[in-house]
């Protein structure tokens, strides 16, 4: 049996040729970007990408530790997989080194928080929201946190590892029921890094994903992506050992740990639509602007991610892998490791894309009138500052007596002086016909954000009430225009993953490959000292 | 009508595994094996095909599922309208707790009364129990003796006590 996997010269000569091609494409991004963009599209494909492989390494980093707190002894066989994983934790590193440097640089636009004059009263750029967050959102915080987690978590993936490792090449303690000291030292580093990785971790997304929407804010948020990195490493694991099995190694690991991988797949990418949902349905049913624009932003202008996200995070693999057989048959599970993979790449794109390409237009339309663009019809956040420099609350900001909740509120505020029909006067509670609210031909715009799909069109709208998504739900029937209203309409980078953006995802994978395959030559792939050796592989499903 | 079962105890699933292999391989048909919890791996060992009762559940699911959603559509579009919190009548994402929960009771109601109607188990049925220990800390591996002779009974007998760790042998007529 060969227990000792070479990084032969083919695997090398792959992941070299990926990496290649993501330098092309990379290049390819740099020199096509539009001006004044900033580079915006590259920029955010390394952050996308960075935060999706460091992802993986800590949760496969968190894994370890979950399983050597539980006394987990099934996985054993296939352990060094996930050890291997983790060892990118210190790439990842460096990867966000390099975000922050732009940062710091000024190289990238991605943080709207990091704006000049943001948090300054007296700049035509303050916005009092972001001001109120500068305690989180600000360089120094972002540089000091996102660097100093990672490492730490980088100090325990080393940790787990050379435990590990040691262990196989020193069989002191063998055979004692209570295990060998090297596996009593981890599970003491393992209790440590649960908490240390579990209470971390949402300050990394918060300052690498969530604050590129700067105004928005969800606790579900954290739970939602490291359940999307979690399917993302068993789908790894589960192509890794499809990969060394057909490579003739892992032999003792079988259909029986496939099996048990399979329902972590079906089992996570469950939970993960538990999460999504569960943060979808809350922002939808409170229906407060800053929350919901979000999600308006989203199904509005980006449906195909939205909803391809969840046909394909959910519905295939509920739908396959809920049987028995499925998770015991290589063919199929090499399809759903694949297909995962790329559904969970497509959720973080859908993730960081739709705020980046806000940002991009917000900066562009910012000098220009600031009026009729997409953001504002939106209500983007991000401009209600721009009507907002007296800082007072956006909740209370507008003067008409009217309390929106939602960031509506600024569509009527901007309409003003454009000399459209529709001056509300909000307070008396008059009833006035939908159809006064055109801005350019977007009809009943303005008025039914956050209430997805509640067009008033014909309804009119009652001002007077705080909820204006309480009219015309039943389907009255817009015109043109909404949907995927206008302001550079679709662009490929943002919109949907385009070439370029393939190109840097295969030369991260290649990188990430590189990094697991070295990992994996450096040590034995069974490791035969492990306590729980014998237990995996007599393993029953 | 009495129906002649001879069986063996174990004290542990390994020794109820390795008597199992080792009756497969002298080709005895085995008529039964009683555990007190599920001891994996055992189901192939025994020939024993994948149960269907989770095609069941699947049925009984996918009925939750339409009667909720098509239920509240019903409801909430036609039958009485009424607007909450401002949002449509037709608001898919409210109706998805619901669904879920009709679908897993539906599904676990609809699986327990087919396990229930296929084991013939229910009210006022009389289950013989070979040995209560079975339920308790015992392994039973158990062959058909009906109608078997002295000397086919003493071929079962001398398997059953030649087989590692074997606990206790009896005959008994259930």
């Amino acid at each position: 049996m060969n227990n000792n996997f070479t990084f032969t010269g083919s695997q090398r000569t792959l992941t070299f040729a990926l990496m290649a091609i993501g330098l092309l494409a990379l290049l390819f991004g740099v020199f096509t970007s539009p001006e004044g963009t900033h580079q915006a599209r590259v920029w955010s494909n390394i952050l996308h990408n960075t935060a999706f492989f460091m992802g993986i390494a800590f949760i496969s980093t968190f894994l370890i530790a979950c399983k050597i707190s539980a006394y987990s002894g099934w996985h054993t066989n296939f352990k060094r997989i996930l050890e291997a994983f983790s060892m990118f934790l210190p790439i990842g590193l460096l990867l966000v080194l390099i975000i922050v440097a732009g940062l710091w640089t000024g190289s990238h636009h991605l943080y709207h928080w990091a704006a000049d004059g943001i948090t300054d009263p007296n700049s035509a750029n303050y916005d009092s929201i972001i001001d109120g967050k500068s305690k989180l959102l600000n360089p120094i915080m972002y540089t000091v946190g996102t660097l100093g987690i990672i490492g730490l978590w980088t100090f325990f993936a080393f940790k787990f590892r050379s435990l590990s490792v040691s262990e196989d090449k020193d069989d002191h303690g063998v055979g004692k029921h209570e295990g060998s000291s090297y596996w009593r030292s981890s599970k003491v580093w393992a209790a440590i890094f649960l908490p240390v990785g579990g209470f971390l971790s949402p300050f990394v997304i918060l300052w690498l994903i969530m604050s590129i929407d700067s105004h928005w804010y969800s606790t579900m948020f954290f739970w939602y992506t490291s359940a999307s990195w979690l399917v993302t490493a068993v789908a790894f694991t589960i192509l890794f050992i499809i990969y060394l099995k057909s490579l003739g190694h892992l032999q003792q690991v079988s259909d029986e740990h496939l099996h048990d991988l399979g329902k972590y797949l079906f089992g996570f990418s469950v939970f993960w639509t538990y999460l999504w949902f569960s943060q979808f349905m809350l922002i939808w049913y409170a229906n407060v602007g800053e929350e919901t624009i979000y999600f308006h932003t989203r199904t509005r202008q980006f449906p195909v991610l939205f909803y391809g996200n969840l046909i394909m995070n959910f519905a295939l693999p509920f739908l396959i892998l809920v049987a028995n057989s499925t998770k015991r048959m290589y063919g199929i599970m090499t399809f759903m490791a694949v297909l995962l993979i790329f559904g969970h790449w497509i959720d973080f794109f859908q993730m960081i894309k739709p705020g980046v390409y806000e940002g991009l237009h917000h900066h562009s339309h910012d000098h220009g009138d600031g009026h009729g663009s997409i953001i504002d019809l939106d209500g983007k956040p991000v401009n209600v500052s721009k009507y907002q420099k007296d800082g007072e609350p956006v909740l209370v900001q507008n003067d008409h007596g009217h309390d929106h909740k939602d960031g509506k509120t600024h569509n009527h505020d901007h309409d003003h002086g454009d000399g459209k029909a529709h001056n509300h006067d909000h307070g008396d509670g008059h009833h006035h016909a939908g159809d006064g609210h055109d801005h350019e031909g977007k009809d009943a715009h303005g008025h039914d954000h956050g209430a997805h799909d509640a067009h008033g069109k014909d309804k009119g709208h009652d001002h007077g009430h705080g909820e204006h998504a309480a009219h015309g739900h039943d389907d009255g029937h817009h015109g043109g225009g909404h949907g995927d209203h206008g302001a550079g309409g679709f662009e490929m980078g943002y919109h949907l993953p385009g070439f370029i953006e393939i190109g840097m995802f295969l030369g991260f994978l290649g990188l990430f490959l590189y990094v697991v395959f070295t990992a994996l030559s450096r040590a034995s792939l069974i490791p035969v000292n492990d306590t729980y050796h014998d237990e995996s592989t007599h393993h029953h499903v | 009508m009495a129906k002649d079962i001879i069986f063996g105890l174990y004290n542990d699933e390994e020794h109820l595994m390795a008597a199992v292999d080792k009756a497969n391989e002298a080709g005895l048909d085995i008529w039964n094996v009683y555990t007190p919890f599920p001891v994996h791996g055992l189901d192939p060992k025994l020939g024993l095909s994948e149960s269907r009762l989770h095609i069941a559940g699947f049925v009984f699911g996918m009925m939750g599922t339409l009667t909720a959603f098509l239920g509240m559509t019903w409801i909430f579009t036609r039958d009485w309208p009424i607007i909450f919190g401002g949002k449509p009548y037709w608001s898919v994402p409210a109706f998805i707790p619901i669904t879920f929960e009709l679908t897993v009771l539906f599904a676990s109601i609809g699986m327990v009364v087919v396990f229930y109607t296929v084991c013939g188990l229910g009210p006022g049925v009389t289950n013989p129990v070979l040995d209560d220990r079975i339920t308790d800390d015992k392994f039973c591996l158990a062959f058909d003796a009906n109608g078997l002779s002295d000397s086919e009974l003493d071929k079962y007998r001398d398997f059953l006590n030649g087989t590692r760790h074997i606990a206790e042998v009896h005959l008994k007529s259930i």
